[in-house]
């Protein structure tokens, strides 16, 4: 495969203590210091709740395929021509909440729903993102 | 529980040529419908005091209900734009109309979108240009989600994986929507379509195919509203708003609940409770089908089909013209042209006036009117019934 390619996050001041942990190889998800939610993507405040008093928790980075799809197309022109075909992927966290992703590796392209899957991050750029792979791979 | 039941009619239709059509801006597009819809309605481009309208994707403007109010010639005393998502956008257009005409804000209201879609991309543009990018900057774009069959196909991956459903399935939708594009005269696709037609269409983003995703079209469709009594063709032709339920859940897809939790479900109990009907009371399903797979969903979300039948529904004649509901006799967004589905409204309300010519649903009285903007991010269900 050639060199991986990713648009930056460009992040907020809320949602930078979760692309530095990525730059550490640390899968980070913002927890509720009142209820207890442990939510994706990173806000300001609880998704449930709406209290402000959030922590992160380290999550394992295990989870399992809940939908995938082989991208054919660039969508966003040139530079994304050279990734295809490349696997965009929804992955159900163990400790619950689900995040969009991209499954690399060679064994990639015959991913199926339920397929166990941990979380790696590769370098792209001067950033590190958090991409998965099948756990039979790693 | 949501309620529409005033006096507050559909009066007019209007729709543009669909397709290409070069050397035509949006604002033009949108005057051409709005003329036609005021012409179909026997309004004078003076009577018009109301006007909602889109602003393109392909070439996003700010305060589009000004501009268009300008070069139409008119000063509104009501006007706004509205940009809710797919066919909800349309439906919420029809809500303002109702909402400003009850309240006295207005007598004549013509809501509309349209735009050169297919023609008029800035060059070197792909896909539609989203000012919001739909929101999906940081945690979608990153990794490699752009656009809007992505998202399609991971549902479409989820709806297969679950009911054991098979391409077969998707085929189906992209059949009967061919079928009944090749009698509307104003639609982009006018070639038969076959399953290994289907099969053989290249793959954009597994499973969904080319064949599984609508087209991309230059063209318009307005509508104009205002009371029954107030309304030059009287009575006759005015076709009745009975219900519009909506319901809004996320926007990006990793926060898209399970396919039998989607809003769909939501929207479509709140409109057949306000409406006091089910779907064994609708002769026309004009539902909206940016996808083939969002078909299937909303079929079963809408009650057509019991979950993971959806398919066999279709495949069963059910949804062709001649059959029990008849889904999009215009062609929808997959064969006739994406007009924002203001086309399935201009469409359904044509049926309930029984002047659809060849496609023509035998008897239609009520017309259900199914839309959804992202991926099922916004979902709406309006019941439309003839006088
Ligand atoms: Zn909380």
């Amino acid at each position: 495969m050639l060199d991986l390619l990713a648009t930056s996050p460009n992040p907020t001041g809320a949602s930078a203590p979760f692309w530095d942990a990525c730059d550490r190889g640390e899968l980070l998800f913002p927890k509720c210091g009142r209820c207890g939610h442990l939510f994706y993507y990173p806000r300001r405040h609880c998704p449930l709740c709406g209290d402000t008093a959030l922590g992160w928790q380290r999550m394992s980075g295990r989870g399992t395929v809940f939908s995938h799809s082989h991208v054919h197309v660039a969508f966003q022109g040139g530079a994304w021509s050279g990734q295809l075909p490349y696997t965009v992927v929804l992955v159900d966290l163990a400790e619950g909440p689900r995040m969009l992703s991209r499954l690399i590796g060679d064994d990639a392209s015959t991913v199926r729903g339920g397929d166990a899957v941990s979380v790696v991050f590769p370098r792209i750029g001067d950033r590190r993102y958090p991409f998965f792979q099948r756990a039979a791979a790693g | 529980m949501p309620t529409v039941g005033s006096d507050v009619v559909i009066a007019g239709i209007g729709e543009t040529p669909v397709g290409r059509l070069p050397g035509w801006s949006p604002v033009e597009i949108q005057a051409a419908a709005v003329l036609a819809a005021l012409r179909d309605a026997g309004f004078a481009l003076s009577d018009l005091d109301g006007l909602i309208n889109l602003d393109p994707y392909a070439t996003p403007n700010s305060m589009f209900s000004s501009t268009l109010a300008e070069h139409l010639g008119v000063a509104p005393r009501f006007a706004c734009t509205v940009d809710v998502g797919g066919t909800v956008t349309g439906m919420t257009m029809l809500q303002q109309a109702v909402w400003a005409i009850e309240s006295g804000y207005c007598e004549v209201a013509a809501c509309v979108y349209g735009e050169n879609a297919l023609t008029g991309r800035p060059a070197g543009a792909q896909g539609l240009h989203m000012h919001n990018l739909l929101g999906g900057e940081e945690w979608e774009e990153p990794f490699g989600l752009h656009g809007m069959v992505i998202p399609y196909a991971l549902l479409a991956q989820r709806y297969l994986d679950l009911y054991g459903a098979t391409d077969a399935d998707l085929a189906a939708v992209a059949l009967v929507t061919r079928r009944h594009a090749l009698l509307n005269d104003n639609a982009q696709m006018r070639k038969p379509m076959t399953l290994e037609d289907y099969r053989a269409s290249r793959q954009i983003s597994s499973p969904l195919r080319l064949l599984d995703c609508s087209l991309v079209s230059d063209g318009g469709g307005a509508l104009v509203l205002t009371r029954i009594g107030r309304a030059p063709q009287g009575r006759g032709r005015g076709v009745a708003i009975r219900a519009i339920g909506m319901k809004t859940t996320h926007n990006s897809v990793a926060l898209m609940p399970d396919i039998p939790e989607l809003g769909m479900a939501a929207a479509g109990a709140d409109a057949y409770e306000a409406a006091g009907m089910g779907p064994e009371d609708i002769q026309v399903a004009n539902l909206h089908d940016a996808f083939t797979i969002s078909v299937l969903v909303s079929l079963e979300a809408l009650g057509f089909a019991r979950p993971g039948e959806g398919g066999a529904l279709v495949r069963s004649g059910a949804m062709d013209l001649g059959g029990r509901w008849p889904l999009n006799p215009h062609g929808g967004l997959l064969s006739q042209a994406h007009i924002g589905g203001m086309l399935h409204i201009t469409e359904a309300v044509r049926q309930l006036r029984g002047e659809a010519g060849r496609r023509q649903v035998e008897g239609a009285r009520r017309a259900l009117v199914s839309g959804n903007g992202g991926i099922f991010s916004v979902c709406g269900a309006m019941i439309l019934e003839k006088p």
